[in-house]
């Protein structure tokens, strides 16, 4: 359960392109082929190692239709790394990933870590959108890329462990405020300073207006 | 997809509920003006307007009491301690009371109320919007519509020793107040319209943390259980959130305005608003009530397990395991949760079986329930085609459901990667039996999934989950032979190693080196089993084996001779008999050679067979070999073998050997061994060697003087000339008498070619030596005939003339005769009368002649006696060489004398004998 540190996630994307079946392979390790319509915001953890440091991802899952996007939106803030996920049997997924990149980018700080993720690569028969496209993207918008299956897993542990792993370097050099929870960020018990004094940082995240 | 909702379920049994006596629908809050409910400890609790509290229990009896004067406003609850908190009004005028009533100790007229004090904070006169007690009944917190939340630390029970303190003040009123204990912090969530908050109150400072900048409305805000991890649950209208005492948690998107949450086991119950598309308002009693939609969510499941209408809901209560609504009519509805089989029968007809699962799981059904919902479940998909949905399904069926049925299922080649994941799987719970291993083997062969199979069986300090001997077969029958000779190896099984590695992949080399690690009992056995084979293929290193294995393999070496005397039975069990390998030897007679003299070497009193066999090889080699070095060198060896004195080999068979092969040498020596002069000889003659024939009757004619006589009749049948021999032979036969002289004329009449000039000398010398003898005879002859006739004189003297005896001495005393006198005829001889009395033996024989007298009586009777000796007799005839001379001595003694004597009376001529011999 002690942490060093503890990184928030959030996965979005288009309905149907495969989050919560990826959240599900993450910290499961199972691939659920039906799987119902994510209704608001799920959550799941794991303890992951990067650099001999434990580190907890605690990764919200949101419903990708559009009548919920009020209320997932919410959910940007406060997460220091974000999977933008698409299907790349469906072209449309893809095409709507600029409005999603706003989204996150207008709802949530400006260091999140954003990683694009061309799931069911399974399914490459019925490939809509080609890899070298995602890559394109990626490239234009500052982003890190990889194609994902979470039927196979193929690549699954790695899009998030990537993500932690430049998340984790962010820290390293300096630019995410580690103190501001805000960040999406939070230093382990074990790390605090002083564990046995929580009521200081937490009238400073009261103070600096978290979540 | 166009459904932005759980699926829908109806789990729940509604019920208005019924007066048990009357049978009548519960009415007996008809006219109470309802404003707060609770329930727990086994009754539903109501306060009213009017400052009454109404308790009913489970047979619906109804028992009130006066709590306020006024009315009562607030109630809670303790779920461990039988305690009703209440806020109410005793006086007009904002002026809340707190009240705390004991259920246990009912007084006249209500509860024993424990505690009065008065909940105002800071002095300022606003009305209570919440209440909350701490179950370990050391807190409280009153919440009120000016924003501020009051603490009360101490206590509950009593007024005395208790701290109040005011620990959130905001502007908008508290909706909800929760304490949640998270180890050894205690929380205090605060809700109010526009926040939520979280407060650890059991720190020396508070410690806040504004969760959400969005609040709750009251009645909307409720606890979630130990499920959901004990979070606080928020409804607002677009979600329900729910919050950890340090963060926000999930949201639930479930749109409409939300009047109350309940939470009941692991379902949250939500009141909400009916939509405005269906306006069902009721009439009741003049009035028009709205309807509500009462929503029962399982959250972890994610389904709605109840969605109905009721009418203006008051409240909802849990308890007696069911769920209370309520409603604006006073009636109360009841929710009856259908039982989990139910359940589970609802879903399987929706065929929905992973709900099903995940509800038998969290209803904590029991193992074989679930396995039953898994074979249904794996039946389904099987049935809709989905194979590898259908394995997964029944793999967890493993241990209880019969293998078989499924394995039957997937039996088609097309479903052998199911079959093989489920027979994996069976296998890695120790479930497999003998087939399923075979089976399991054969799909991985079938597949040719080299790699399964290695991690399968190759896997080392793995613990074996199958059958040895069956995996090695089937391994072996597919030709996976590495695989096999692993499994062999690892486990012992040495029969299978060794077949497979000479039978199949023809190692010899490395089976060999098997064996030599063995065991030696495991050892002889195999190489009795696969000596042959393995001596046809690496002969050298066979050869080697087998030495060490009759030799070096016996760790202390026991004295010889016991190896012989026991049998085997006290070397047997470190030492293997050379003799049984012999076999193995079969077409490398080399081979077999080099093992023999080893043995032999090394153990010269080894038995005789293993002589026998290496006779017969030298034998063998000597008659094929073609190099007449090699040969020399054969013959010596085969020698130094035959007359080494250790060498234990069969006399016969050795003969008969030699004489097979025809190994002169060898002949020679054995029979001289076994002293079979005649034997020698007749070899000899078969060869013609005459120079032998004559050696060798010289060599063993002292042993057997009837060699001559054989040598003699061989050159007499000899056509060649052999004069020499055959004057050898003869001077021989002469010198030592060997043959009568007739004989060995006839012997040589039958030559033709031997002629008179050969014999000549020896019958000449013959015949003069039987002249003398005749001369000798008739001189004998001549004598008795005269000694005959003297006697015949003599007894007619005797009997015809007269005797005088003019002696005059006394034979006896040499004194002077005097009489009386005896006189006998035969001397004559006289004597004294006394000295003859005294000194003969008997009164008529002469004392001087008797002794000699009688022993020519003695003569005669012992022939007499011997005569009848009929076996003696032919015994000396038989012994003797000269059979006539005993027919004449018996019948020198009278042989057929009896006969003549029968007719007369012996008795008397035999007494007439003695009385003849007194006057002879």
């Amino acid at each position: 359960m002690s942490y060093a540190y503890l990184f928030k996630y959030i996965i979005i994307g288009d309905t149907g392109v495969g989050k919560s079946c990826l959240l599900l392979q993450f910290t499961d390790k199972r691939f659920q082929p039906v799987h119902d319509l994510t209704i608001g915001v799920e959550f799941g953890a794991r303890m992951i190692t990067i650099d001999g440091k434990q580190i907890k991802l605690q990764i919200w899952d949101t419903a990708g239709q559009e009548s919920f996007r009020s209320i997932t939106r919410s959910y940007y803030r406060g997460a220091a790394g974000a999977l933008l996920v698409y299907d790349i049997t469906r072209r449309d997924t893809f095409n709507h990933l600029t409005t999603w990149l706003e989204d996150a980018r207008q709802h949530s700080n400006s260091n999140m870590v954003i990683m694009l993720i061309g799931n069911k690569s399974d399914l490459e028969a019925r490939r809509d959108v080609k890899k070298e496209e995602g890559e394109a993207f990626a490239r234009e918008h500052g982003l890190i890329f990889m194609e994902t299956s979470a039927k196979t897993a193929a690549n699954v542990e790695e899009a998030f462990i990537n993500t932690a792993k430049e998340i984790y370097q962010k820290i390293q050099d300096g630019v995410f405020d580690i103190n501001n929870e805000a960040n999406g960020i939070k230093i382990g018990p074990q790390h605090s300073p002083s564990p046995s004094l929580p009521s200081s940082s937490g009238g400073g995240a009261q103070g600096s207006g978290c979540c | 997809m166009a459904f932005l909702q759980w699926r829908r379920f109806n789990f729940f049994d509604k019920e208005i509920l019924k007066d048990t006596e009357s049978d009548q629908v519960y009415d007996k809050l008809k006219d109470v003006n309802i404003s707060a409910c609770v329930s727990g400890r086994g009754q539903l609790i109501v306060g009213d307007h009017e400052g009454y509290v109404y308790l009913i229990n489970k047979q619906l009896s109804l028992n009130m009491f006066k709590a306020y004067e006024i009315r009562v406003s607030h109630l809670y609850q303790l779920k461990q301690h039988n305690l009703l908190v209440s806020i109410g009004e005793d006086e007009q005028g904002i002026n809340p009371l707190i009240k705390v009533w004991n259920l246990d100790k009912m007084e006249k007229g209500g509860p024993l109320c424990t505690r009065i004090s008065r909940a105002i904070p800071n002095n300022k006169a606003t009305p209570v919007t919440c209440l909350v007690v701490h179950e370990n009944l050391n807190w409280m917190a009153v919440g009120f519509e000016n924003g501020s939340v009051m603490l009360f630390k101490g206590d509950v029970t009593r007024d005395r020793h208790n701290k109040s303190r005011i620990v959130h003040e905001t502007s908008r009123p508290v909706t909800a107040l929760e304490f949640r204990t998270q180890g050894k912090n205690i929380f205090l969530f605060v809700v109010t319209e526009a926040s939520v908050v979280s407060i650890n109150i059991s720190g020396k400072q508070d410690a806040k943390n504004t969760l959400e900048q969005f609040g709750g409305k009251l009645g909307g805000v409720v606890m979630s259980d130990h499920n959901q991890d004990n979070q606080l649950v928020v409804a607002r209208p677009d979600a329900v959130y729910f919050y950890q005492s340090d963060s926000r948690g999930p949201c639930l998107a479930f749109e409409g305005e939300k009047l109350r949450l309940h939470w009941f086991r692991n379902y949250l119950i939500v009141v909400g608003k009916e939509d405005k598309t269906l306006p069902r308002p009721v009439q009741l009693g003049g009035q028009t009530m709205e309807m509500n939609i009462v929503t029962v969510y399982d959250i972890q499941n994610k389904f709605i397990a109840y969605s109905a209408p009721f009418p203006d809901v008051i409240d909802v209560l849990s308890e007696w395991g069911c769920v209370y609504i309520l409603g604006g009519d006073r009636k109360i509805y009841q929710l009856q949760e259908k039982d989990t089989q139910t359940k589970l029968e609802m879903l399987f007809k929706k065929n929905n079986y992973t709900l099903a699962i995940s509800l038998a799981k969290s209803q904590q059904y029991d193992q074989e329930g679930l396995i039953d919902i898994f074979t249904q479940y794996g039946d389904h998909l099987y049935s809709k085609g989905d194979h590898d949905g259908a394995i997964d399904q029944y793999i967890k069926t493993i241990g209880k459901l019969e293998a078989s049925y499924v394995i039957r299922k997937f039996l088609d080649a097309q479903r052998i990667h199911n079959l093989t994941k489920y027979l994996q799987a069976l296998h890695k719970q120790q479930q497999a039996t003998e087939e399923h291993t075979t089976l399991l083997l054969n799909c991985y062969t079938k597949l040719k999934d080299v790699n399964k199979l290695d991690e399968f069986i190759m896997t080392k300090d793995r613990e074996v989950d199958f059958d040895v001997e069956t995996a090695i077969r089937v391994c072996r029958q597919a030709g996976y032979f590495e695989h096999a000779l692993f499994l062999a190896e690892k486990h012992g099984k040495h029969e299978w190693y060794l077949r497979i590695q000479l039978e199949d992949i023809k190692q010899y080399q490395r089976a060999l080196q098997y064996i030599s690690k063995l065991e030696f009992s495991e050892a002889e056995k195999n190489v009795k089993r696969y000596g042959k084979v393995l001596m046809a293929e690496v002969p050298q290193e066979t050869t080697e084996l087998l030495k060490r294995l009759c030799t070096d393999y016996r760790p202390t070496d026991k004295p010889l001779v016991d190896q012989n005397m026991y049998d085997g039975t006290v070397g047997h069990i470190e030492k293997a008999q050379a003799e049984n390998f012999i076999h193995i030897f079969v077409n490398n007679s080399e081979r077999l050679t080099e093992f023999l003299e080893h043995m032999i070497r090394v153990q010269p009193n080894s038995p005789s067979l293993l002589y026998n066999s290496l006779l017969e090889l030298y034998l063998h080699d000597i008659v094929h070999e073609t190099d007449s070095m090699k040969k020399t060198e054969r013959v010596r060896k085969t020698e130094e073998l035959l007359k080494n004195p250790d060498a234990k080999y069969d006399l016969d068979q050795a003969m008969v050997l030699c004489q097979m092969n025809d190994f002169k040498v060898g002949i020679l020596y054995l029979y001289e061994k076994a002293h079979l002069y005649q034997q020698i000889l007749r070899y000899h003659m078969e060869h013609d060697d005459y120079v032998n024939v004559i050696e060798t009757c010289k060599k063993f004619g002292q042993q057997d003087s009837n060699l001559w006589v054989q040598a003699l009749s061989y050159f007499a049948r000899k056509e060649d000339d052999c004069k020499p021999q055959l004057m050898e032979v003869l001077s021989q036969i002469d010198k030592k008498n060997l043959l009568p002289p007739l004989l060995v004329i006839q012997t040589l009449a039958h030559n033709s070619t031997a002629t008179l000039s050969v014999v000549k000398d020896y019958i000449i010398r013959r015949l003069q030596m039987e002249n003398d003898q005749i001369a000798e005879d008739e001189r004998l002859i001549k004598q008795y005939r005269e000694d005959t006739d003297k006697k015949r004189a003599q007894i007619e003297e005797l009997k015809t003339t007269a005797k005088v005896f003019q002696a005059s001495k006394c034979n006896i005393c040499n004194h002077p005769l005097e009489l009386p006198s005896v006189h006998f005829l035969c001397e004559p001889h006289s004597y004294h009368q006394h000295c003859f009395e005294s000194y003969a033996e008997n009164d008529s024989e002469c004392p001087v002649c008797a002794a000699e007298n009688r022993k020519i009586m003695d003569i005669i009777r012992a022939q007499e006696q011997s005569r009848d000796l009929h076996e003696q007799f032919h015994n000396q005839l038989q012994r003797s060489q000269d059979g006539f001379s005993v027919v004449a001595d018996y019948f020198g003694r009278g042989v057929f004398n009896k006969v003549t004597l029968i007719t007369d009376s012996p008795a008397r001529q035999t007494s007439k004998s003695p009385a003849t011999s007194r006057y002879v």
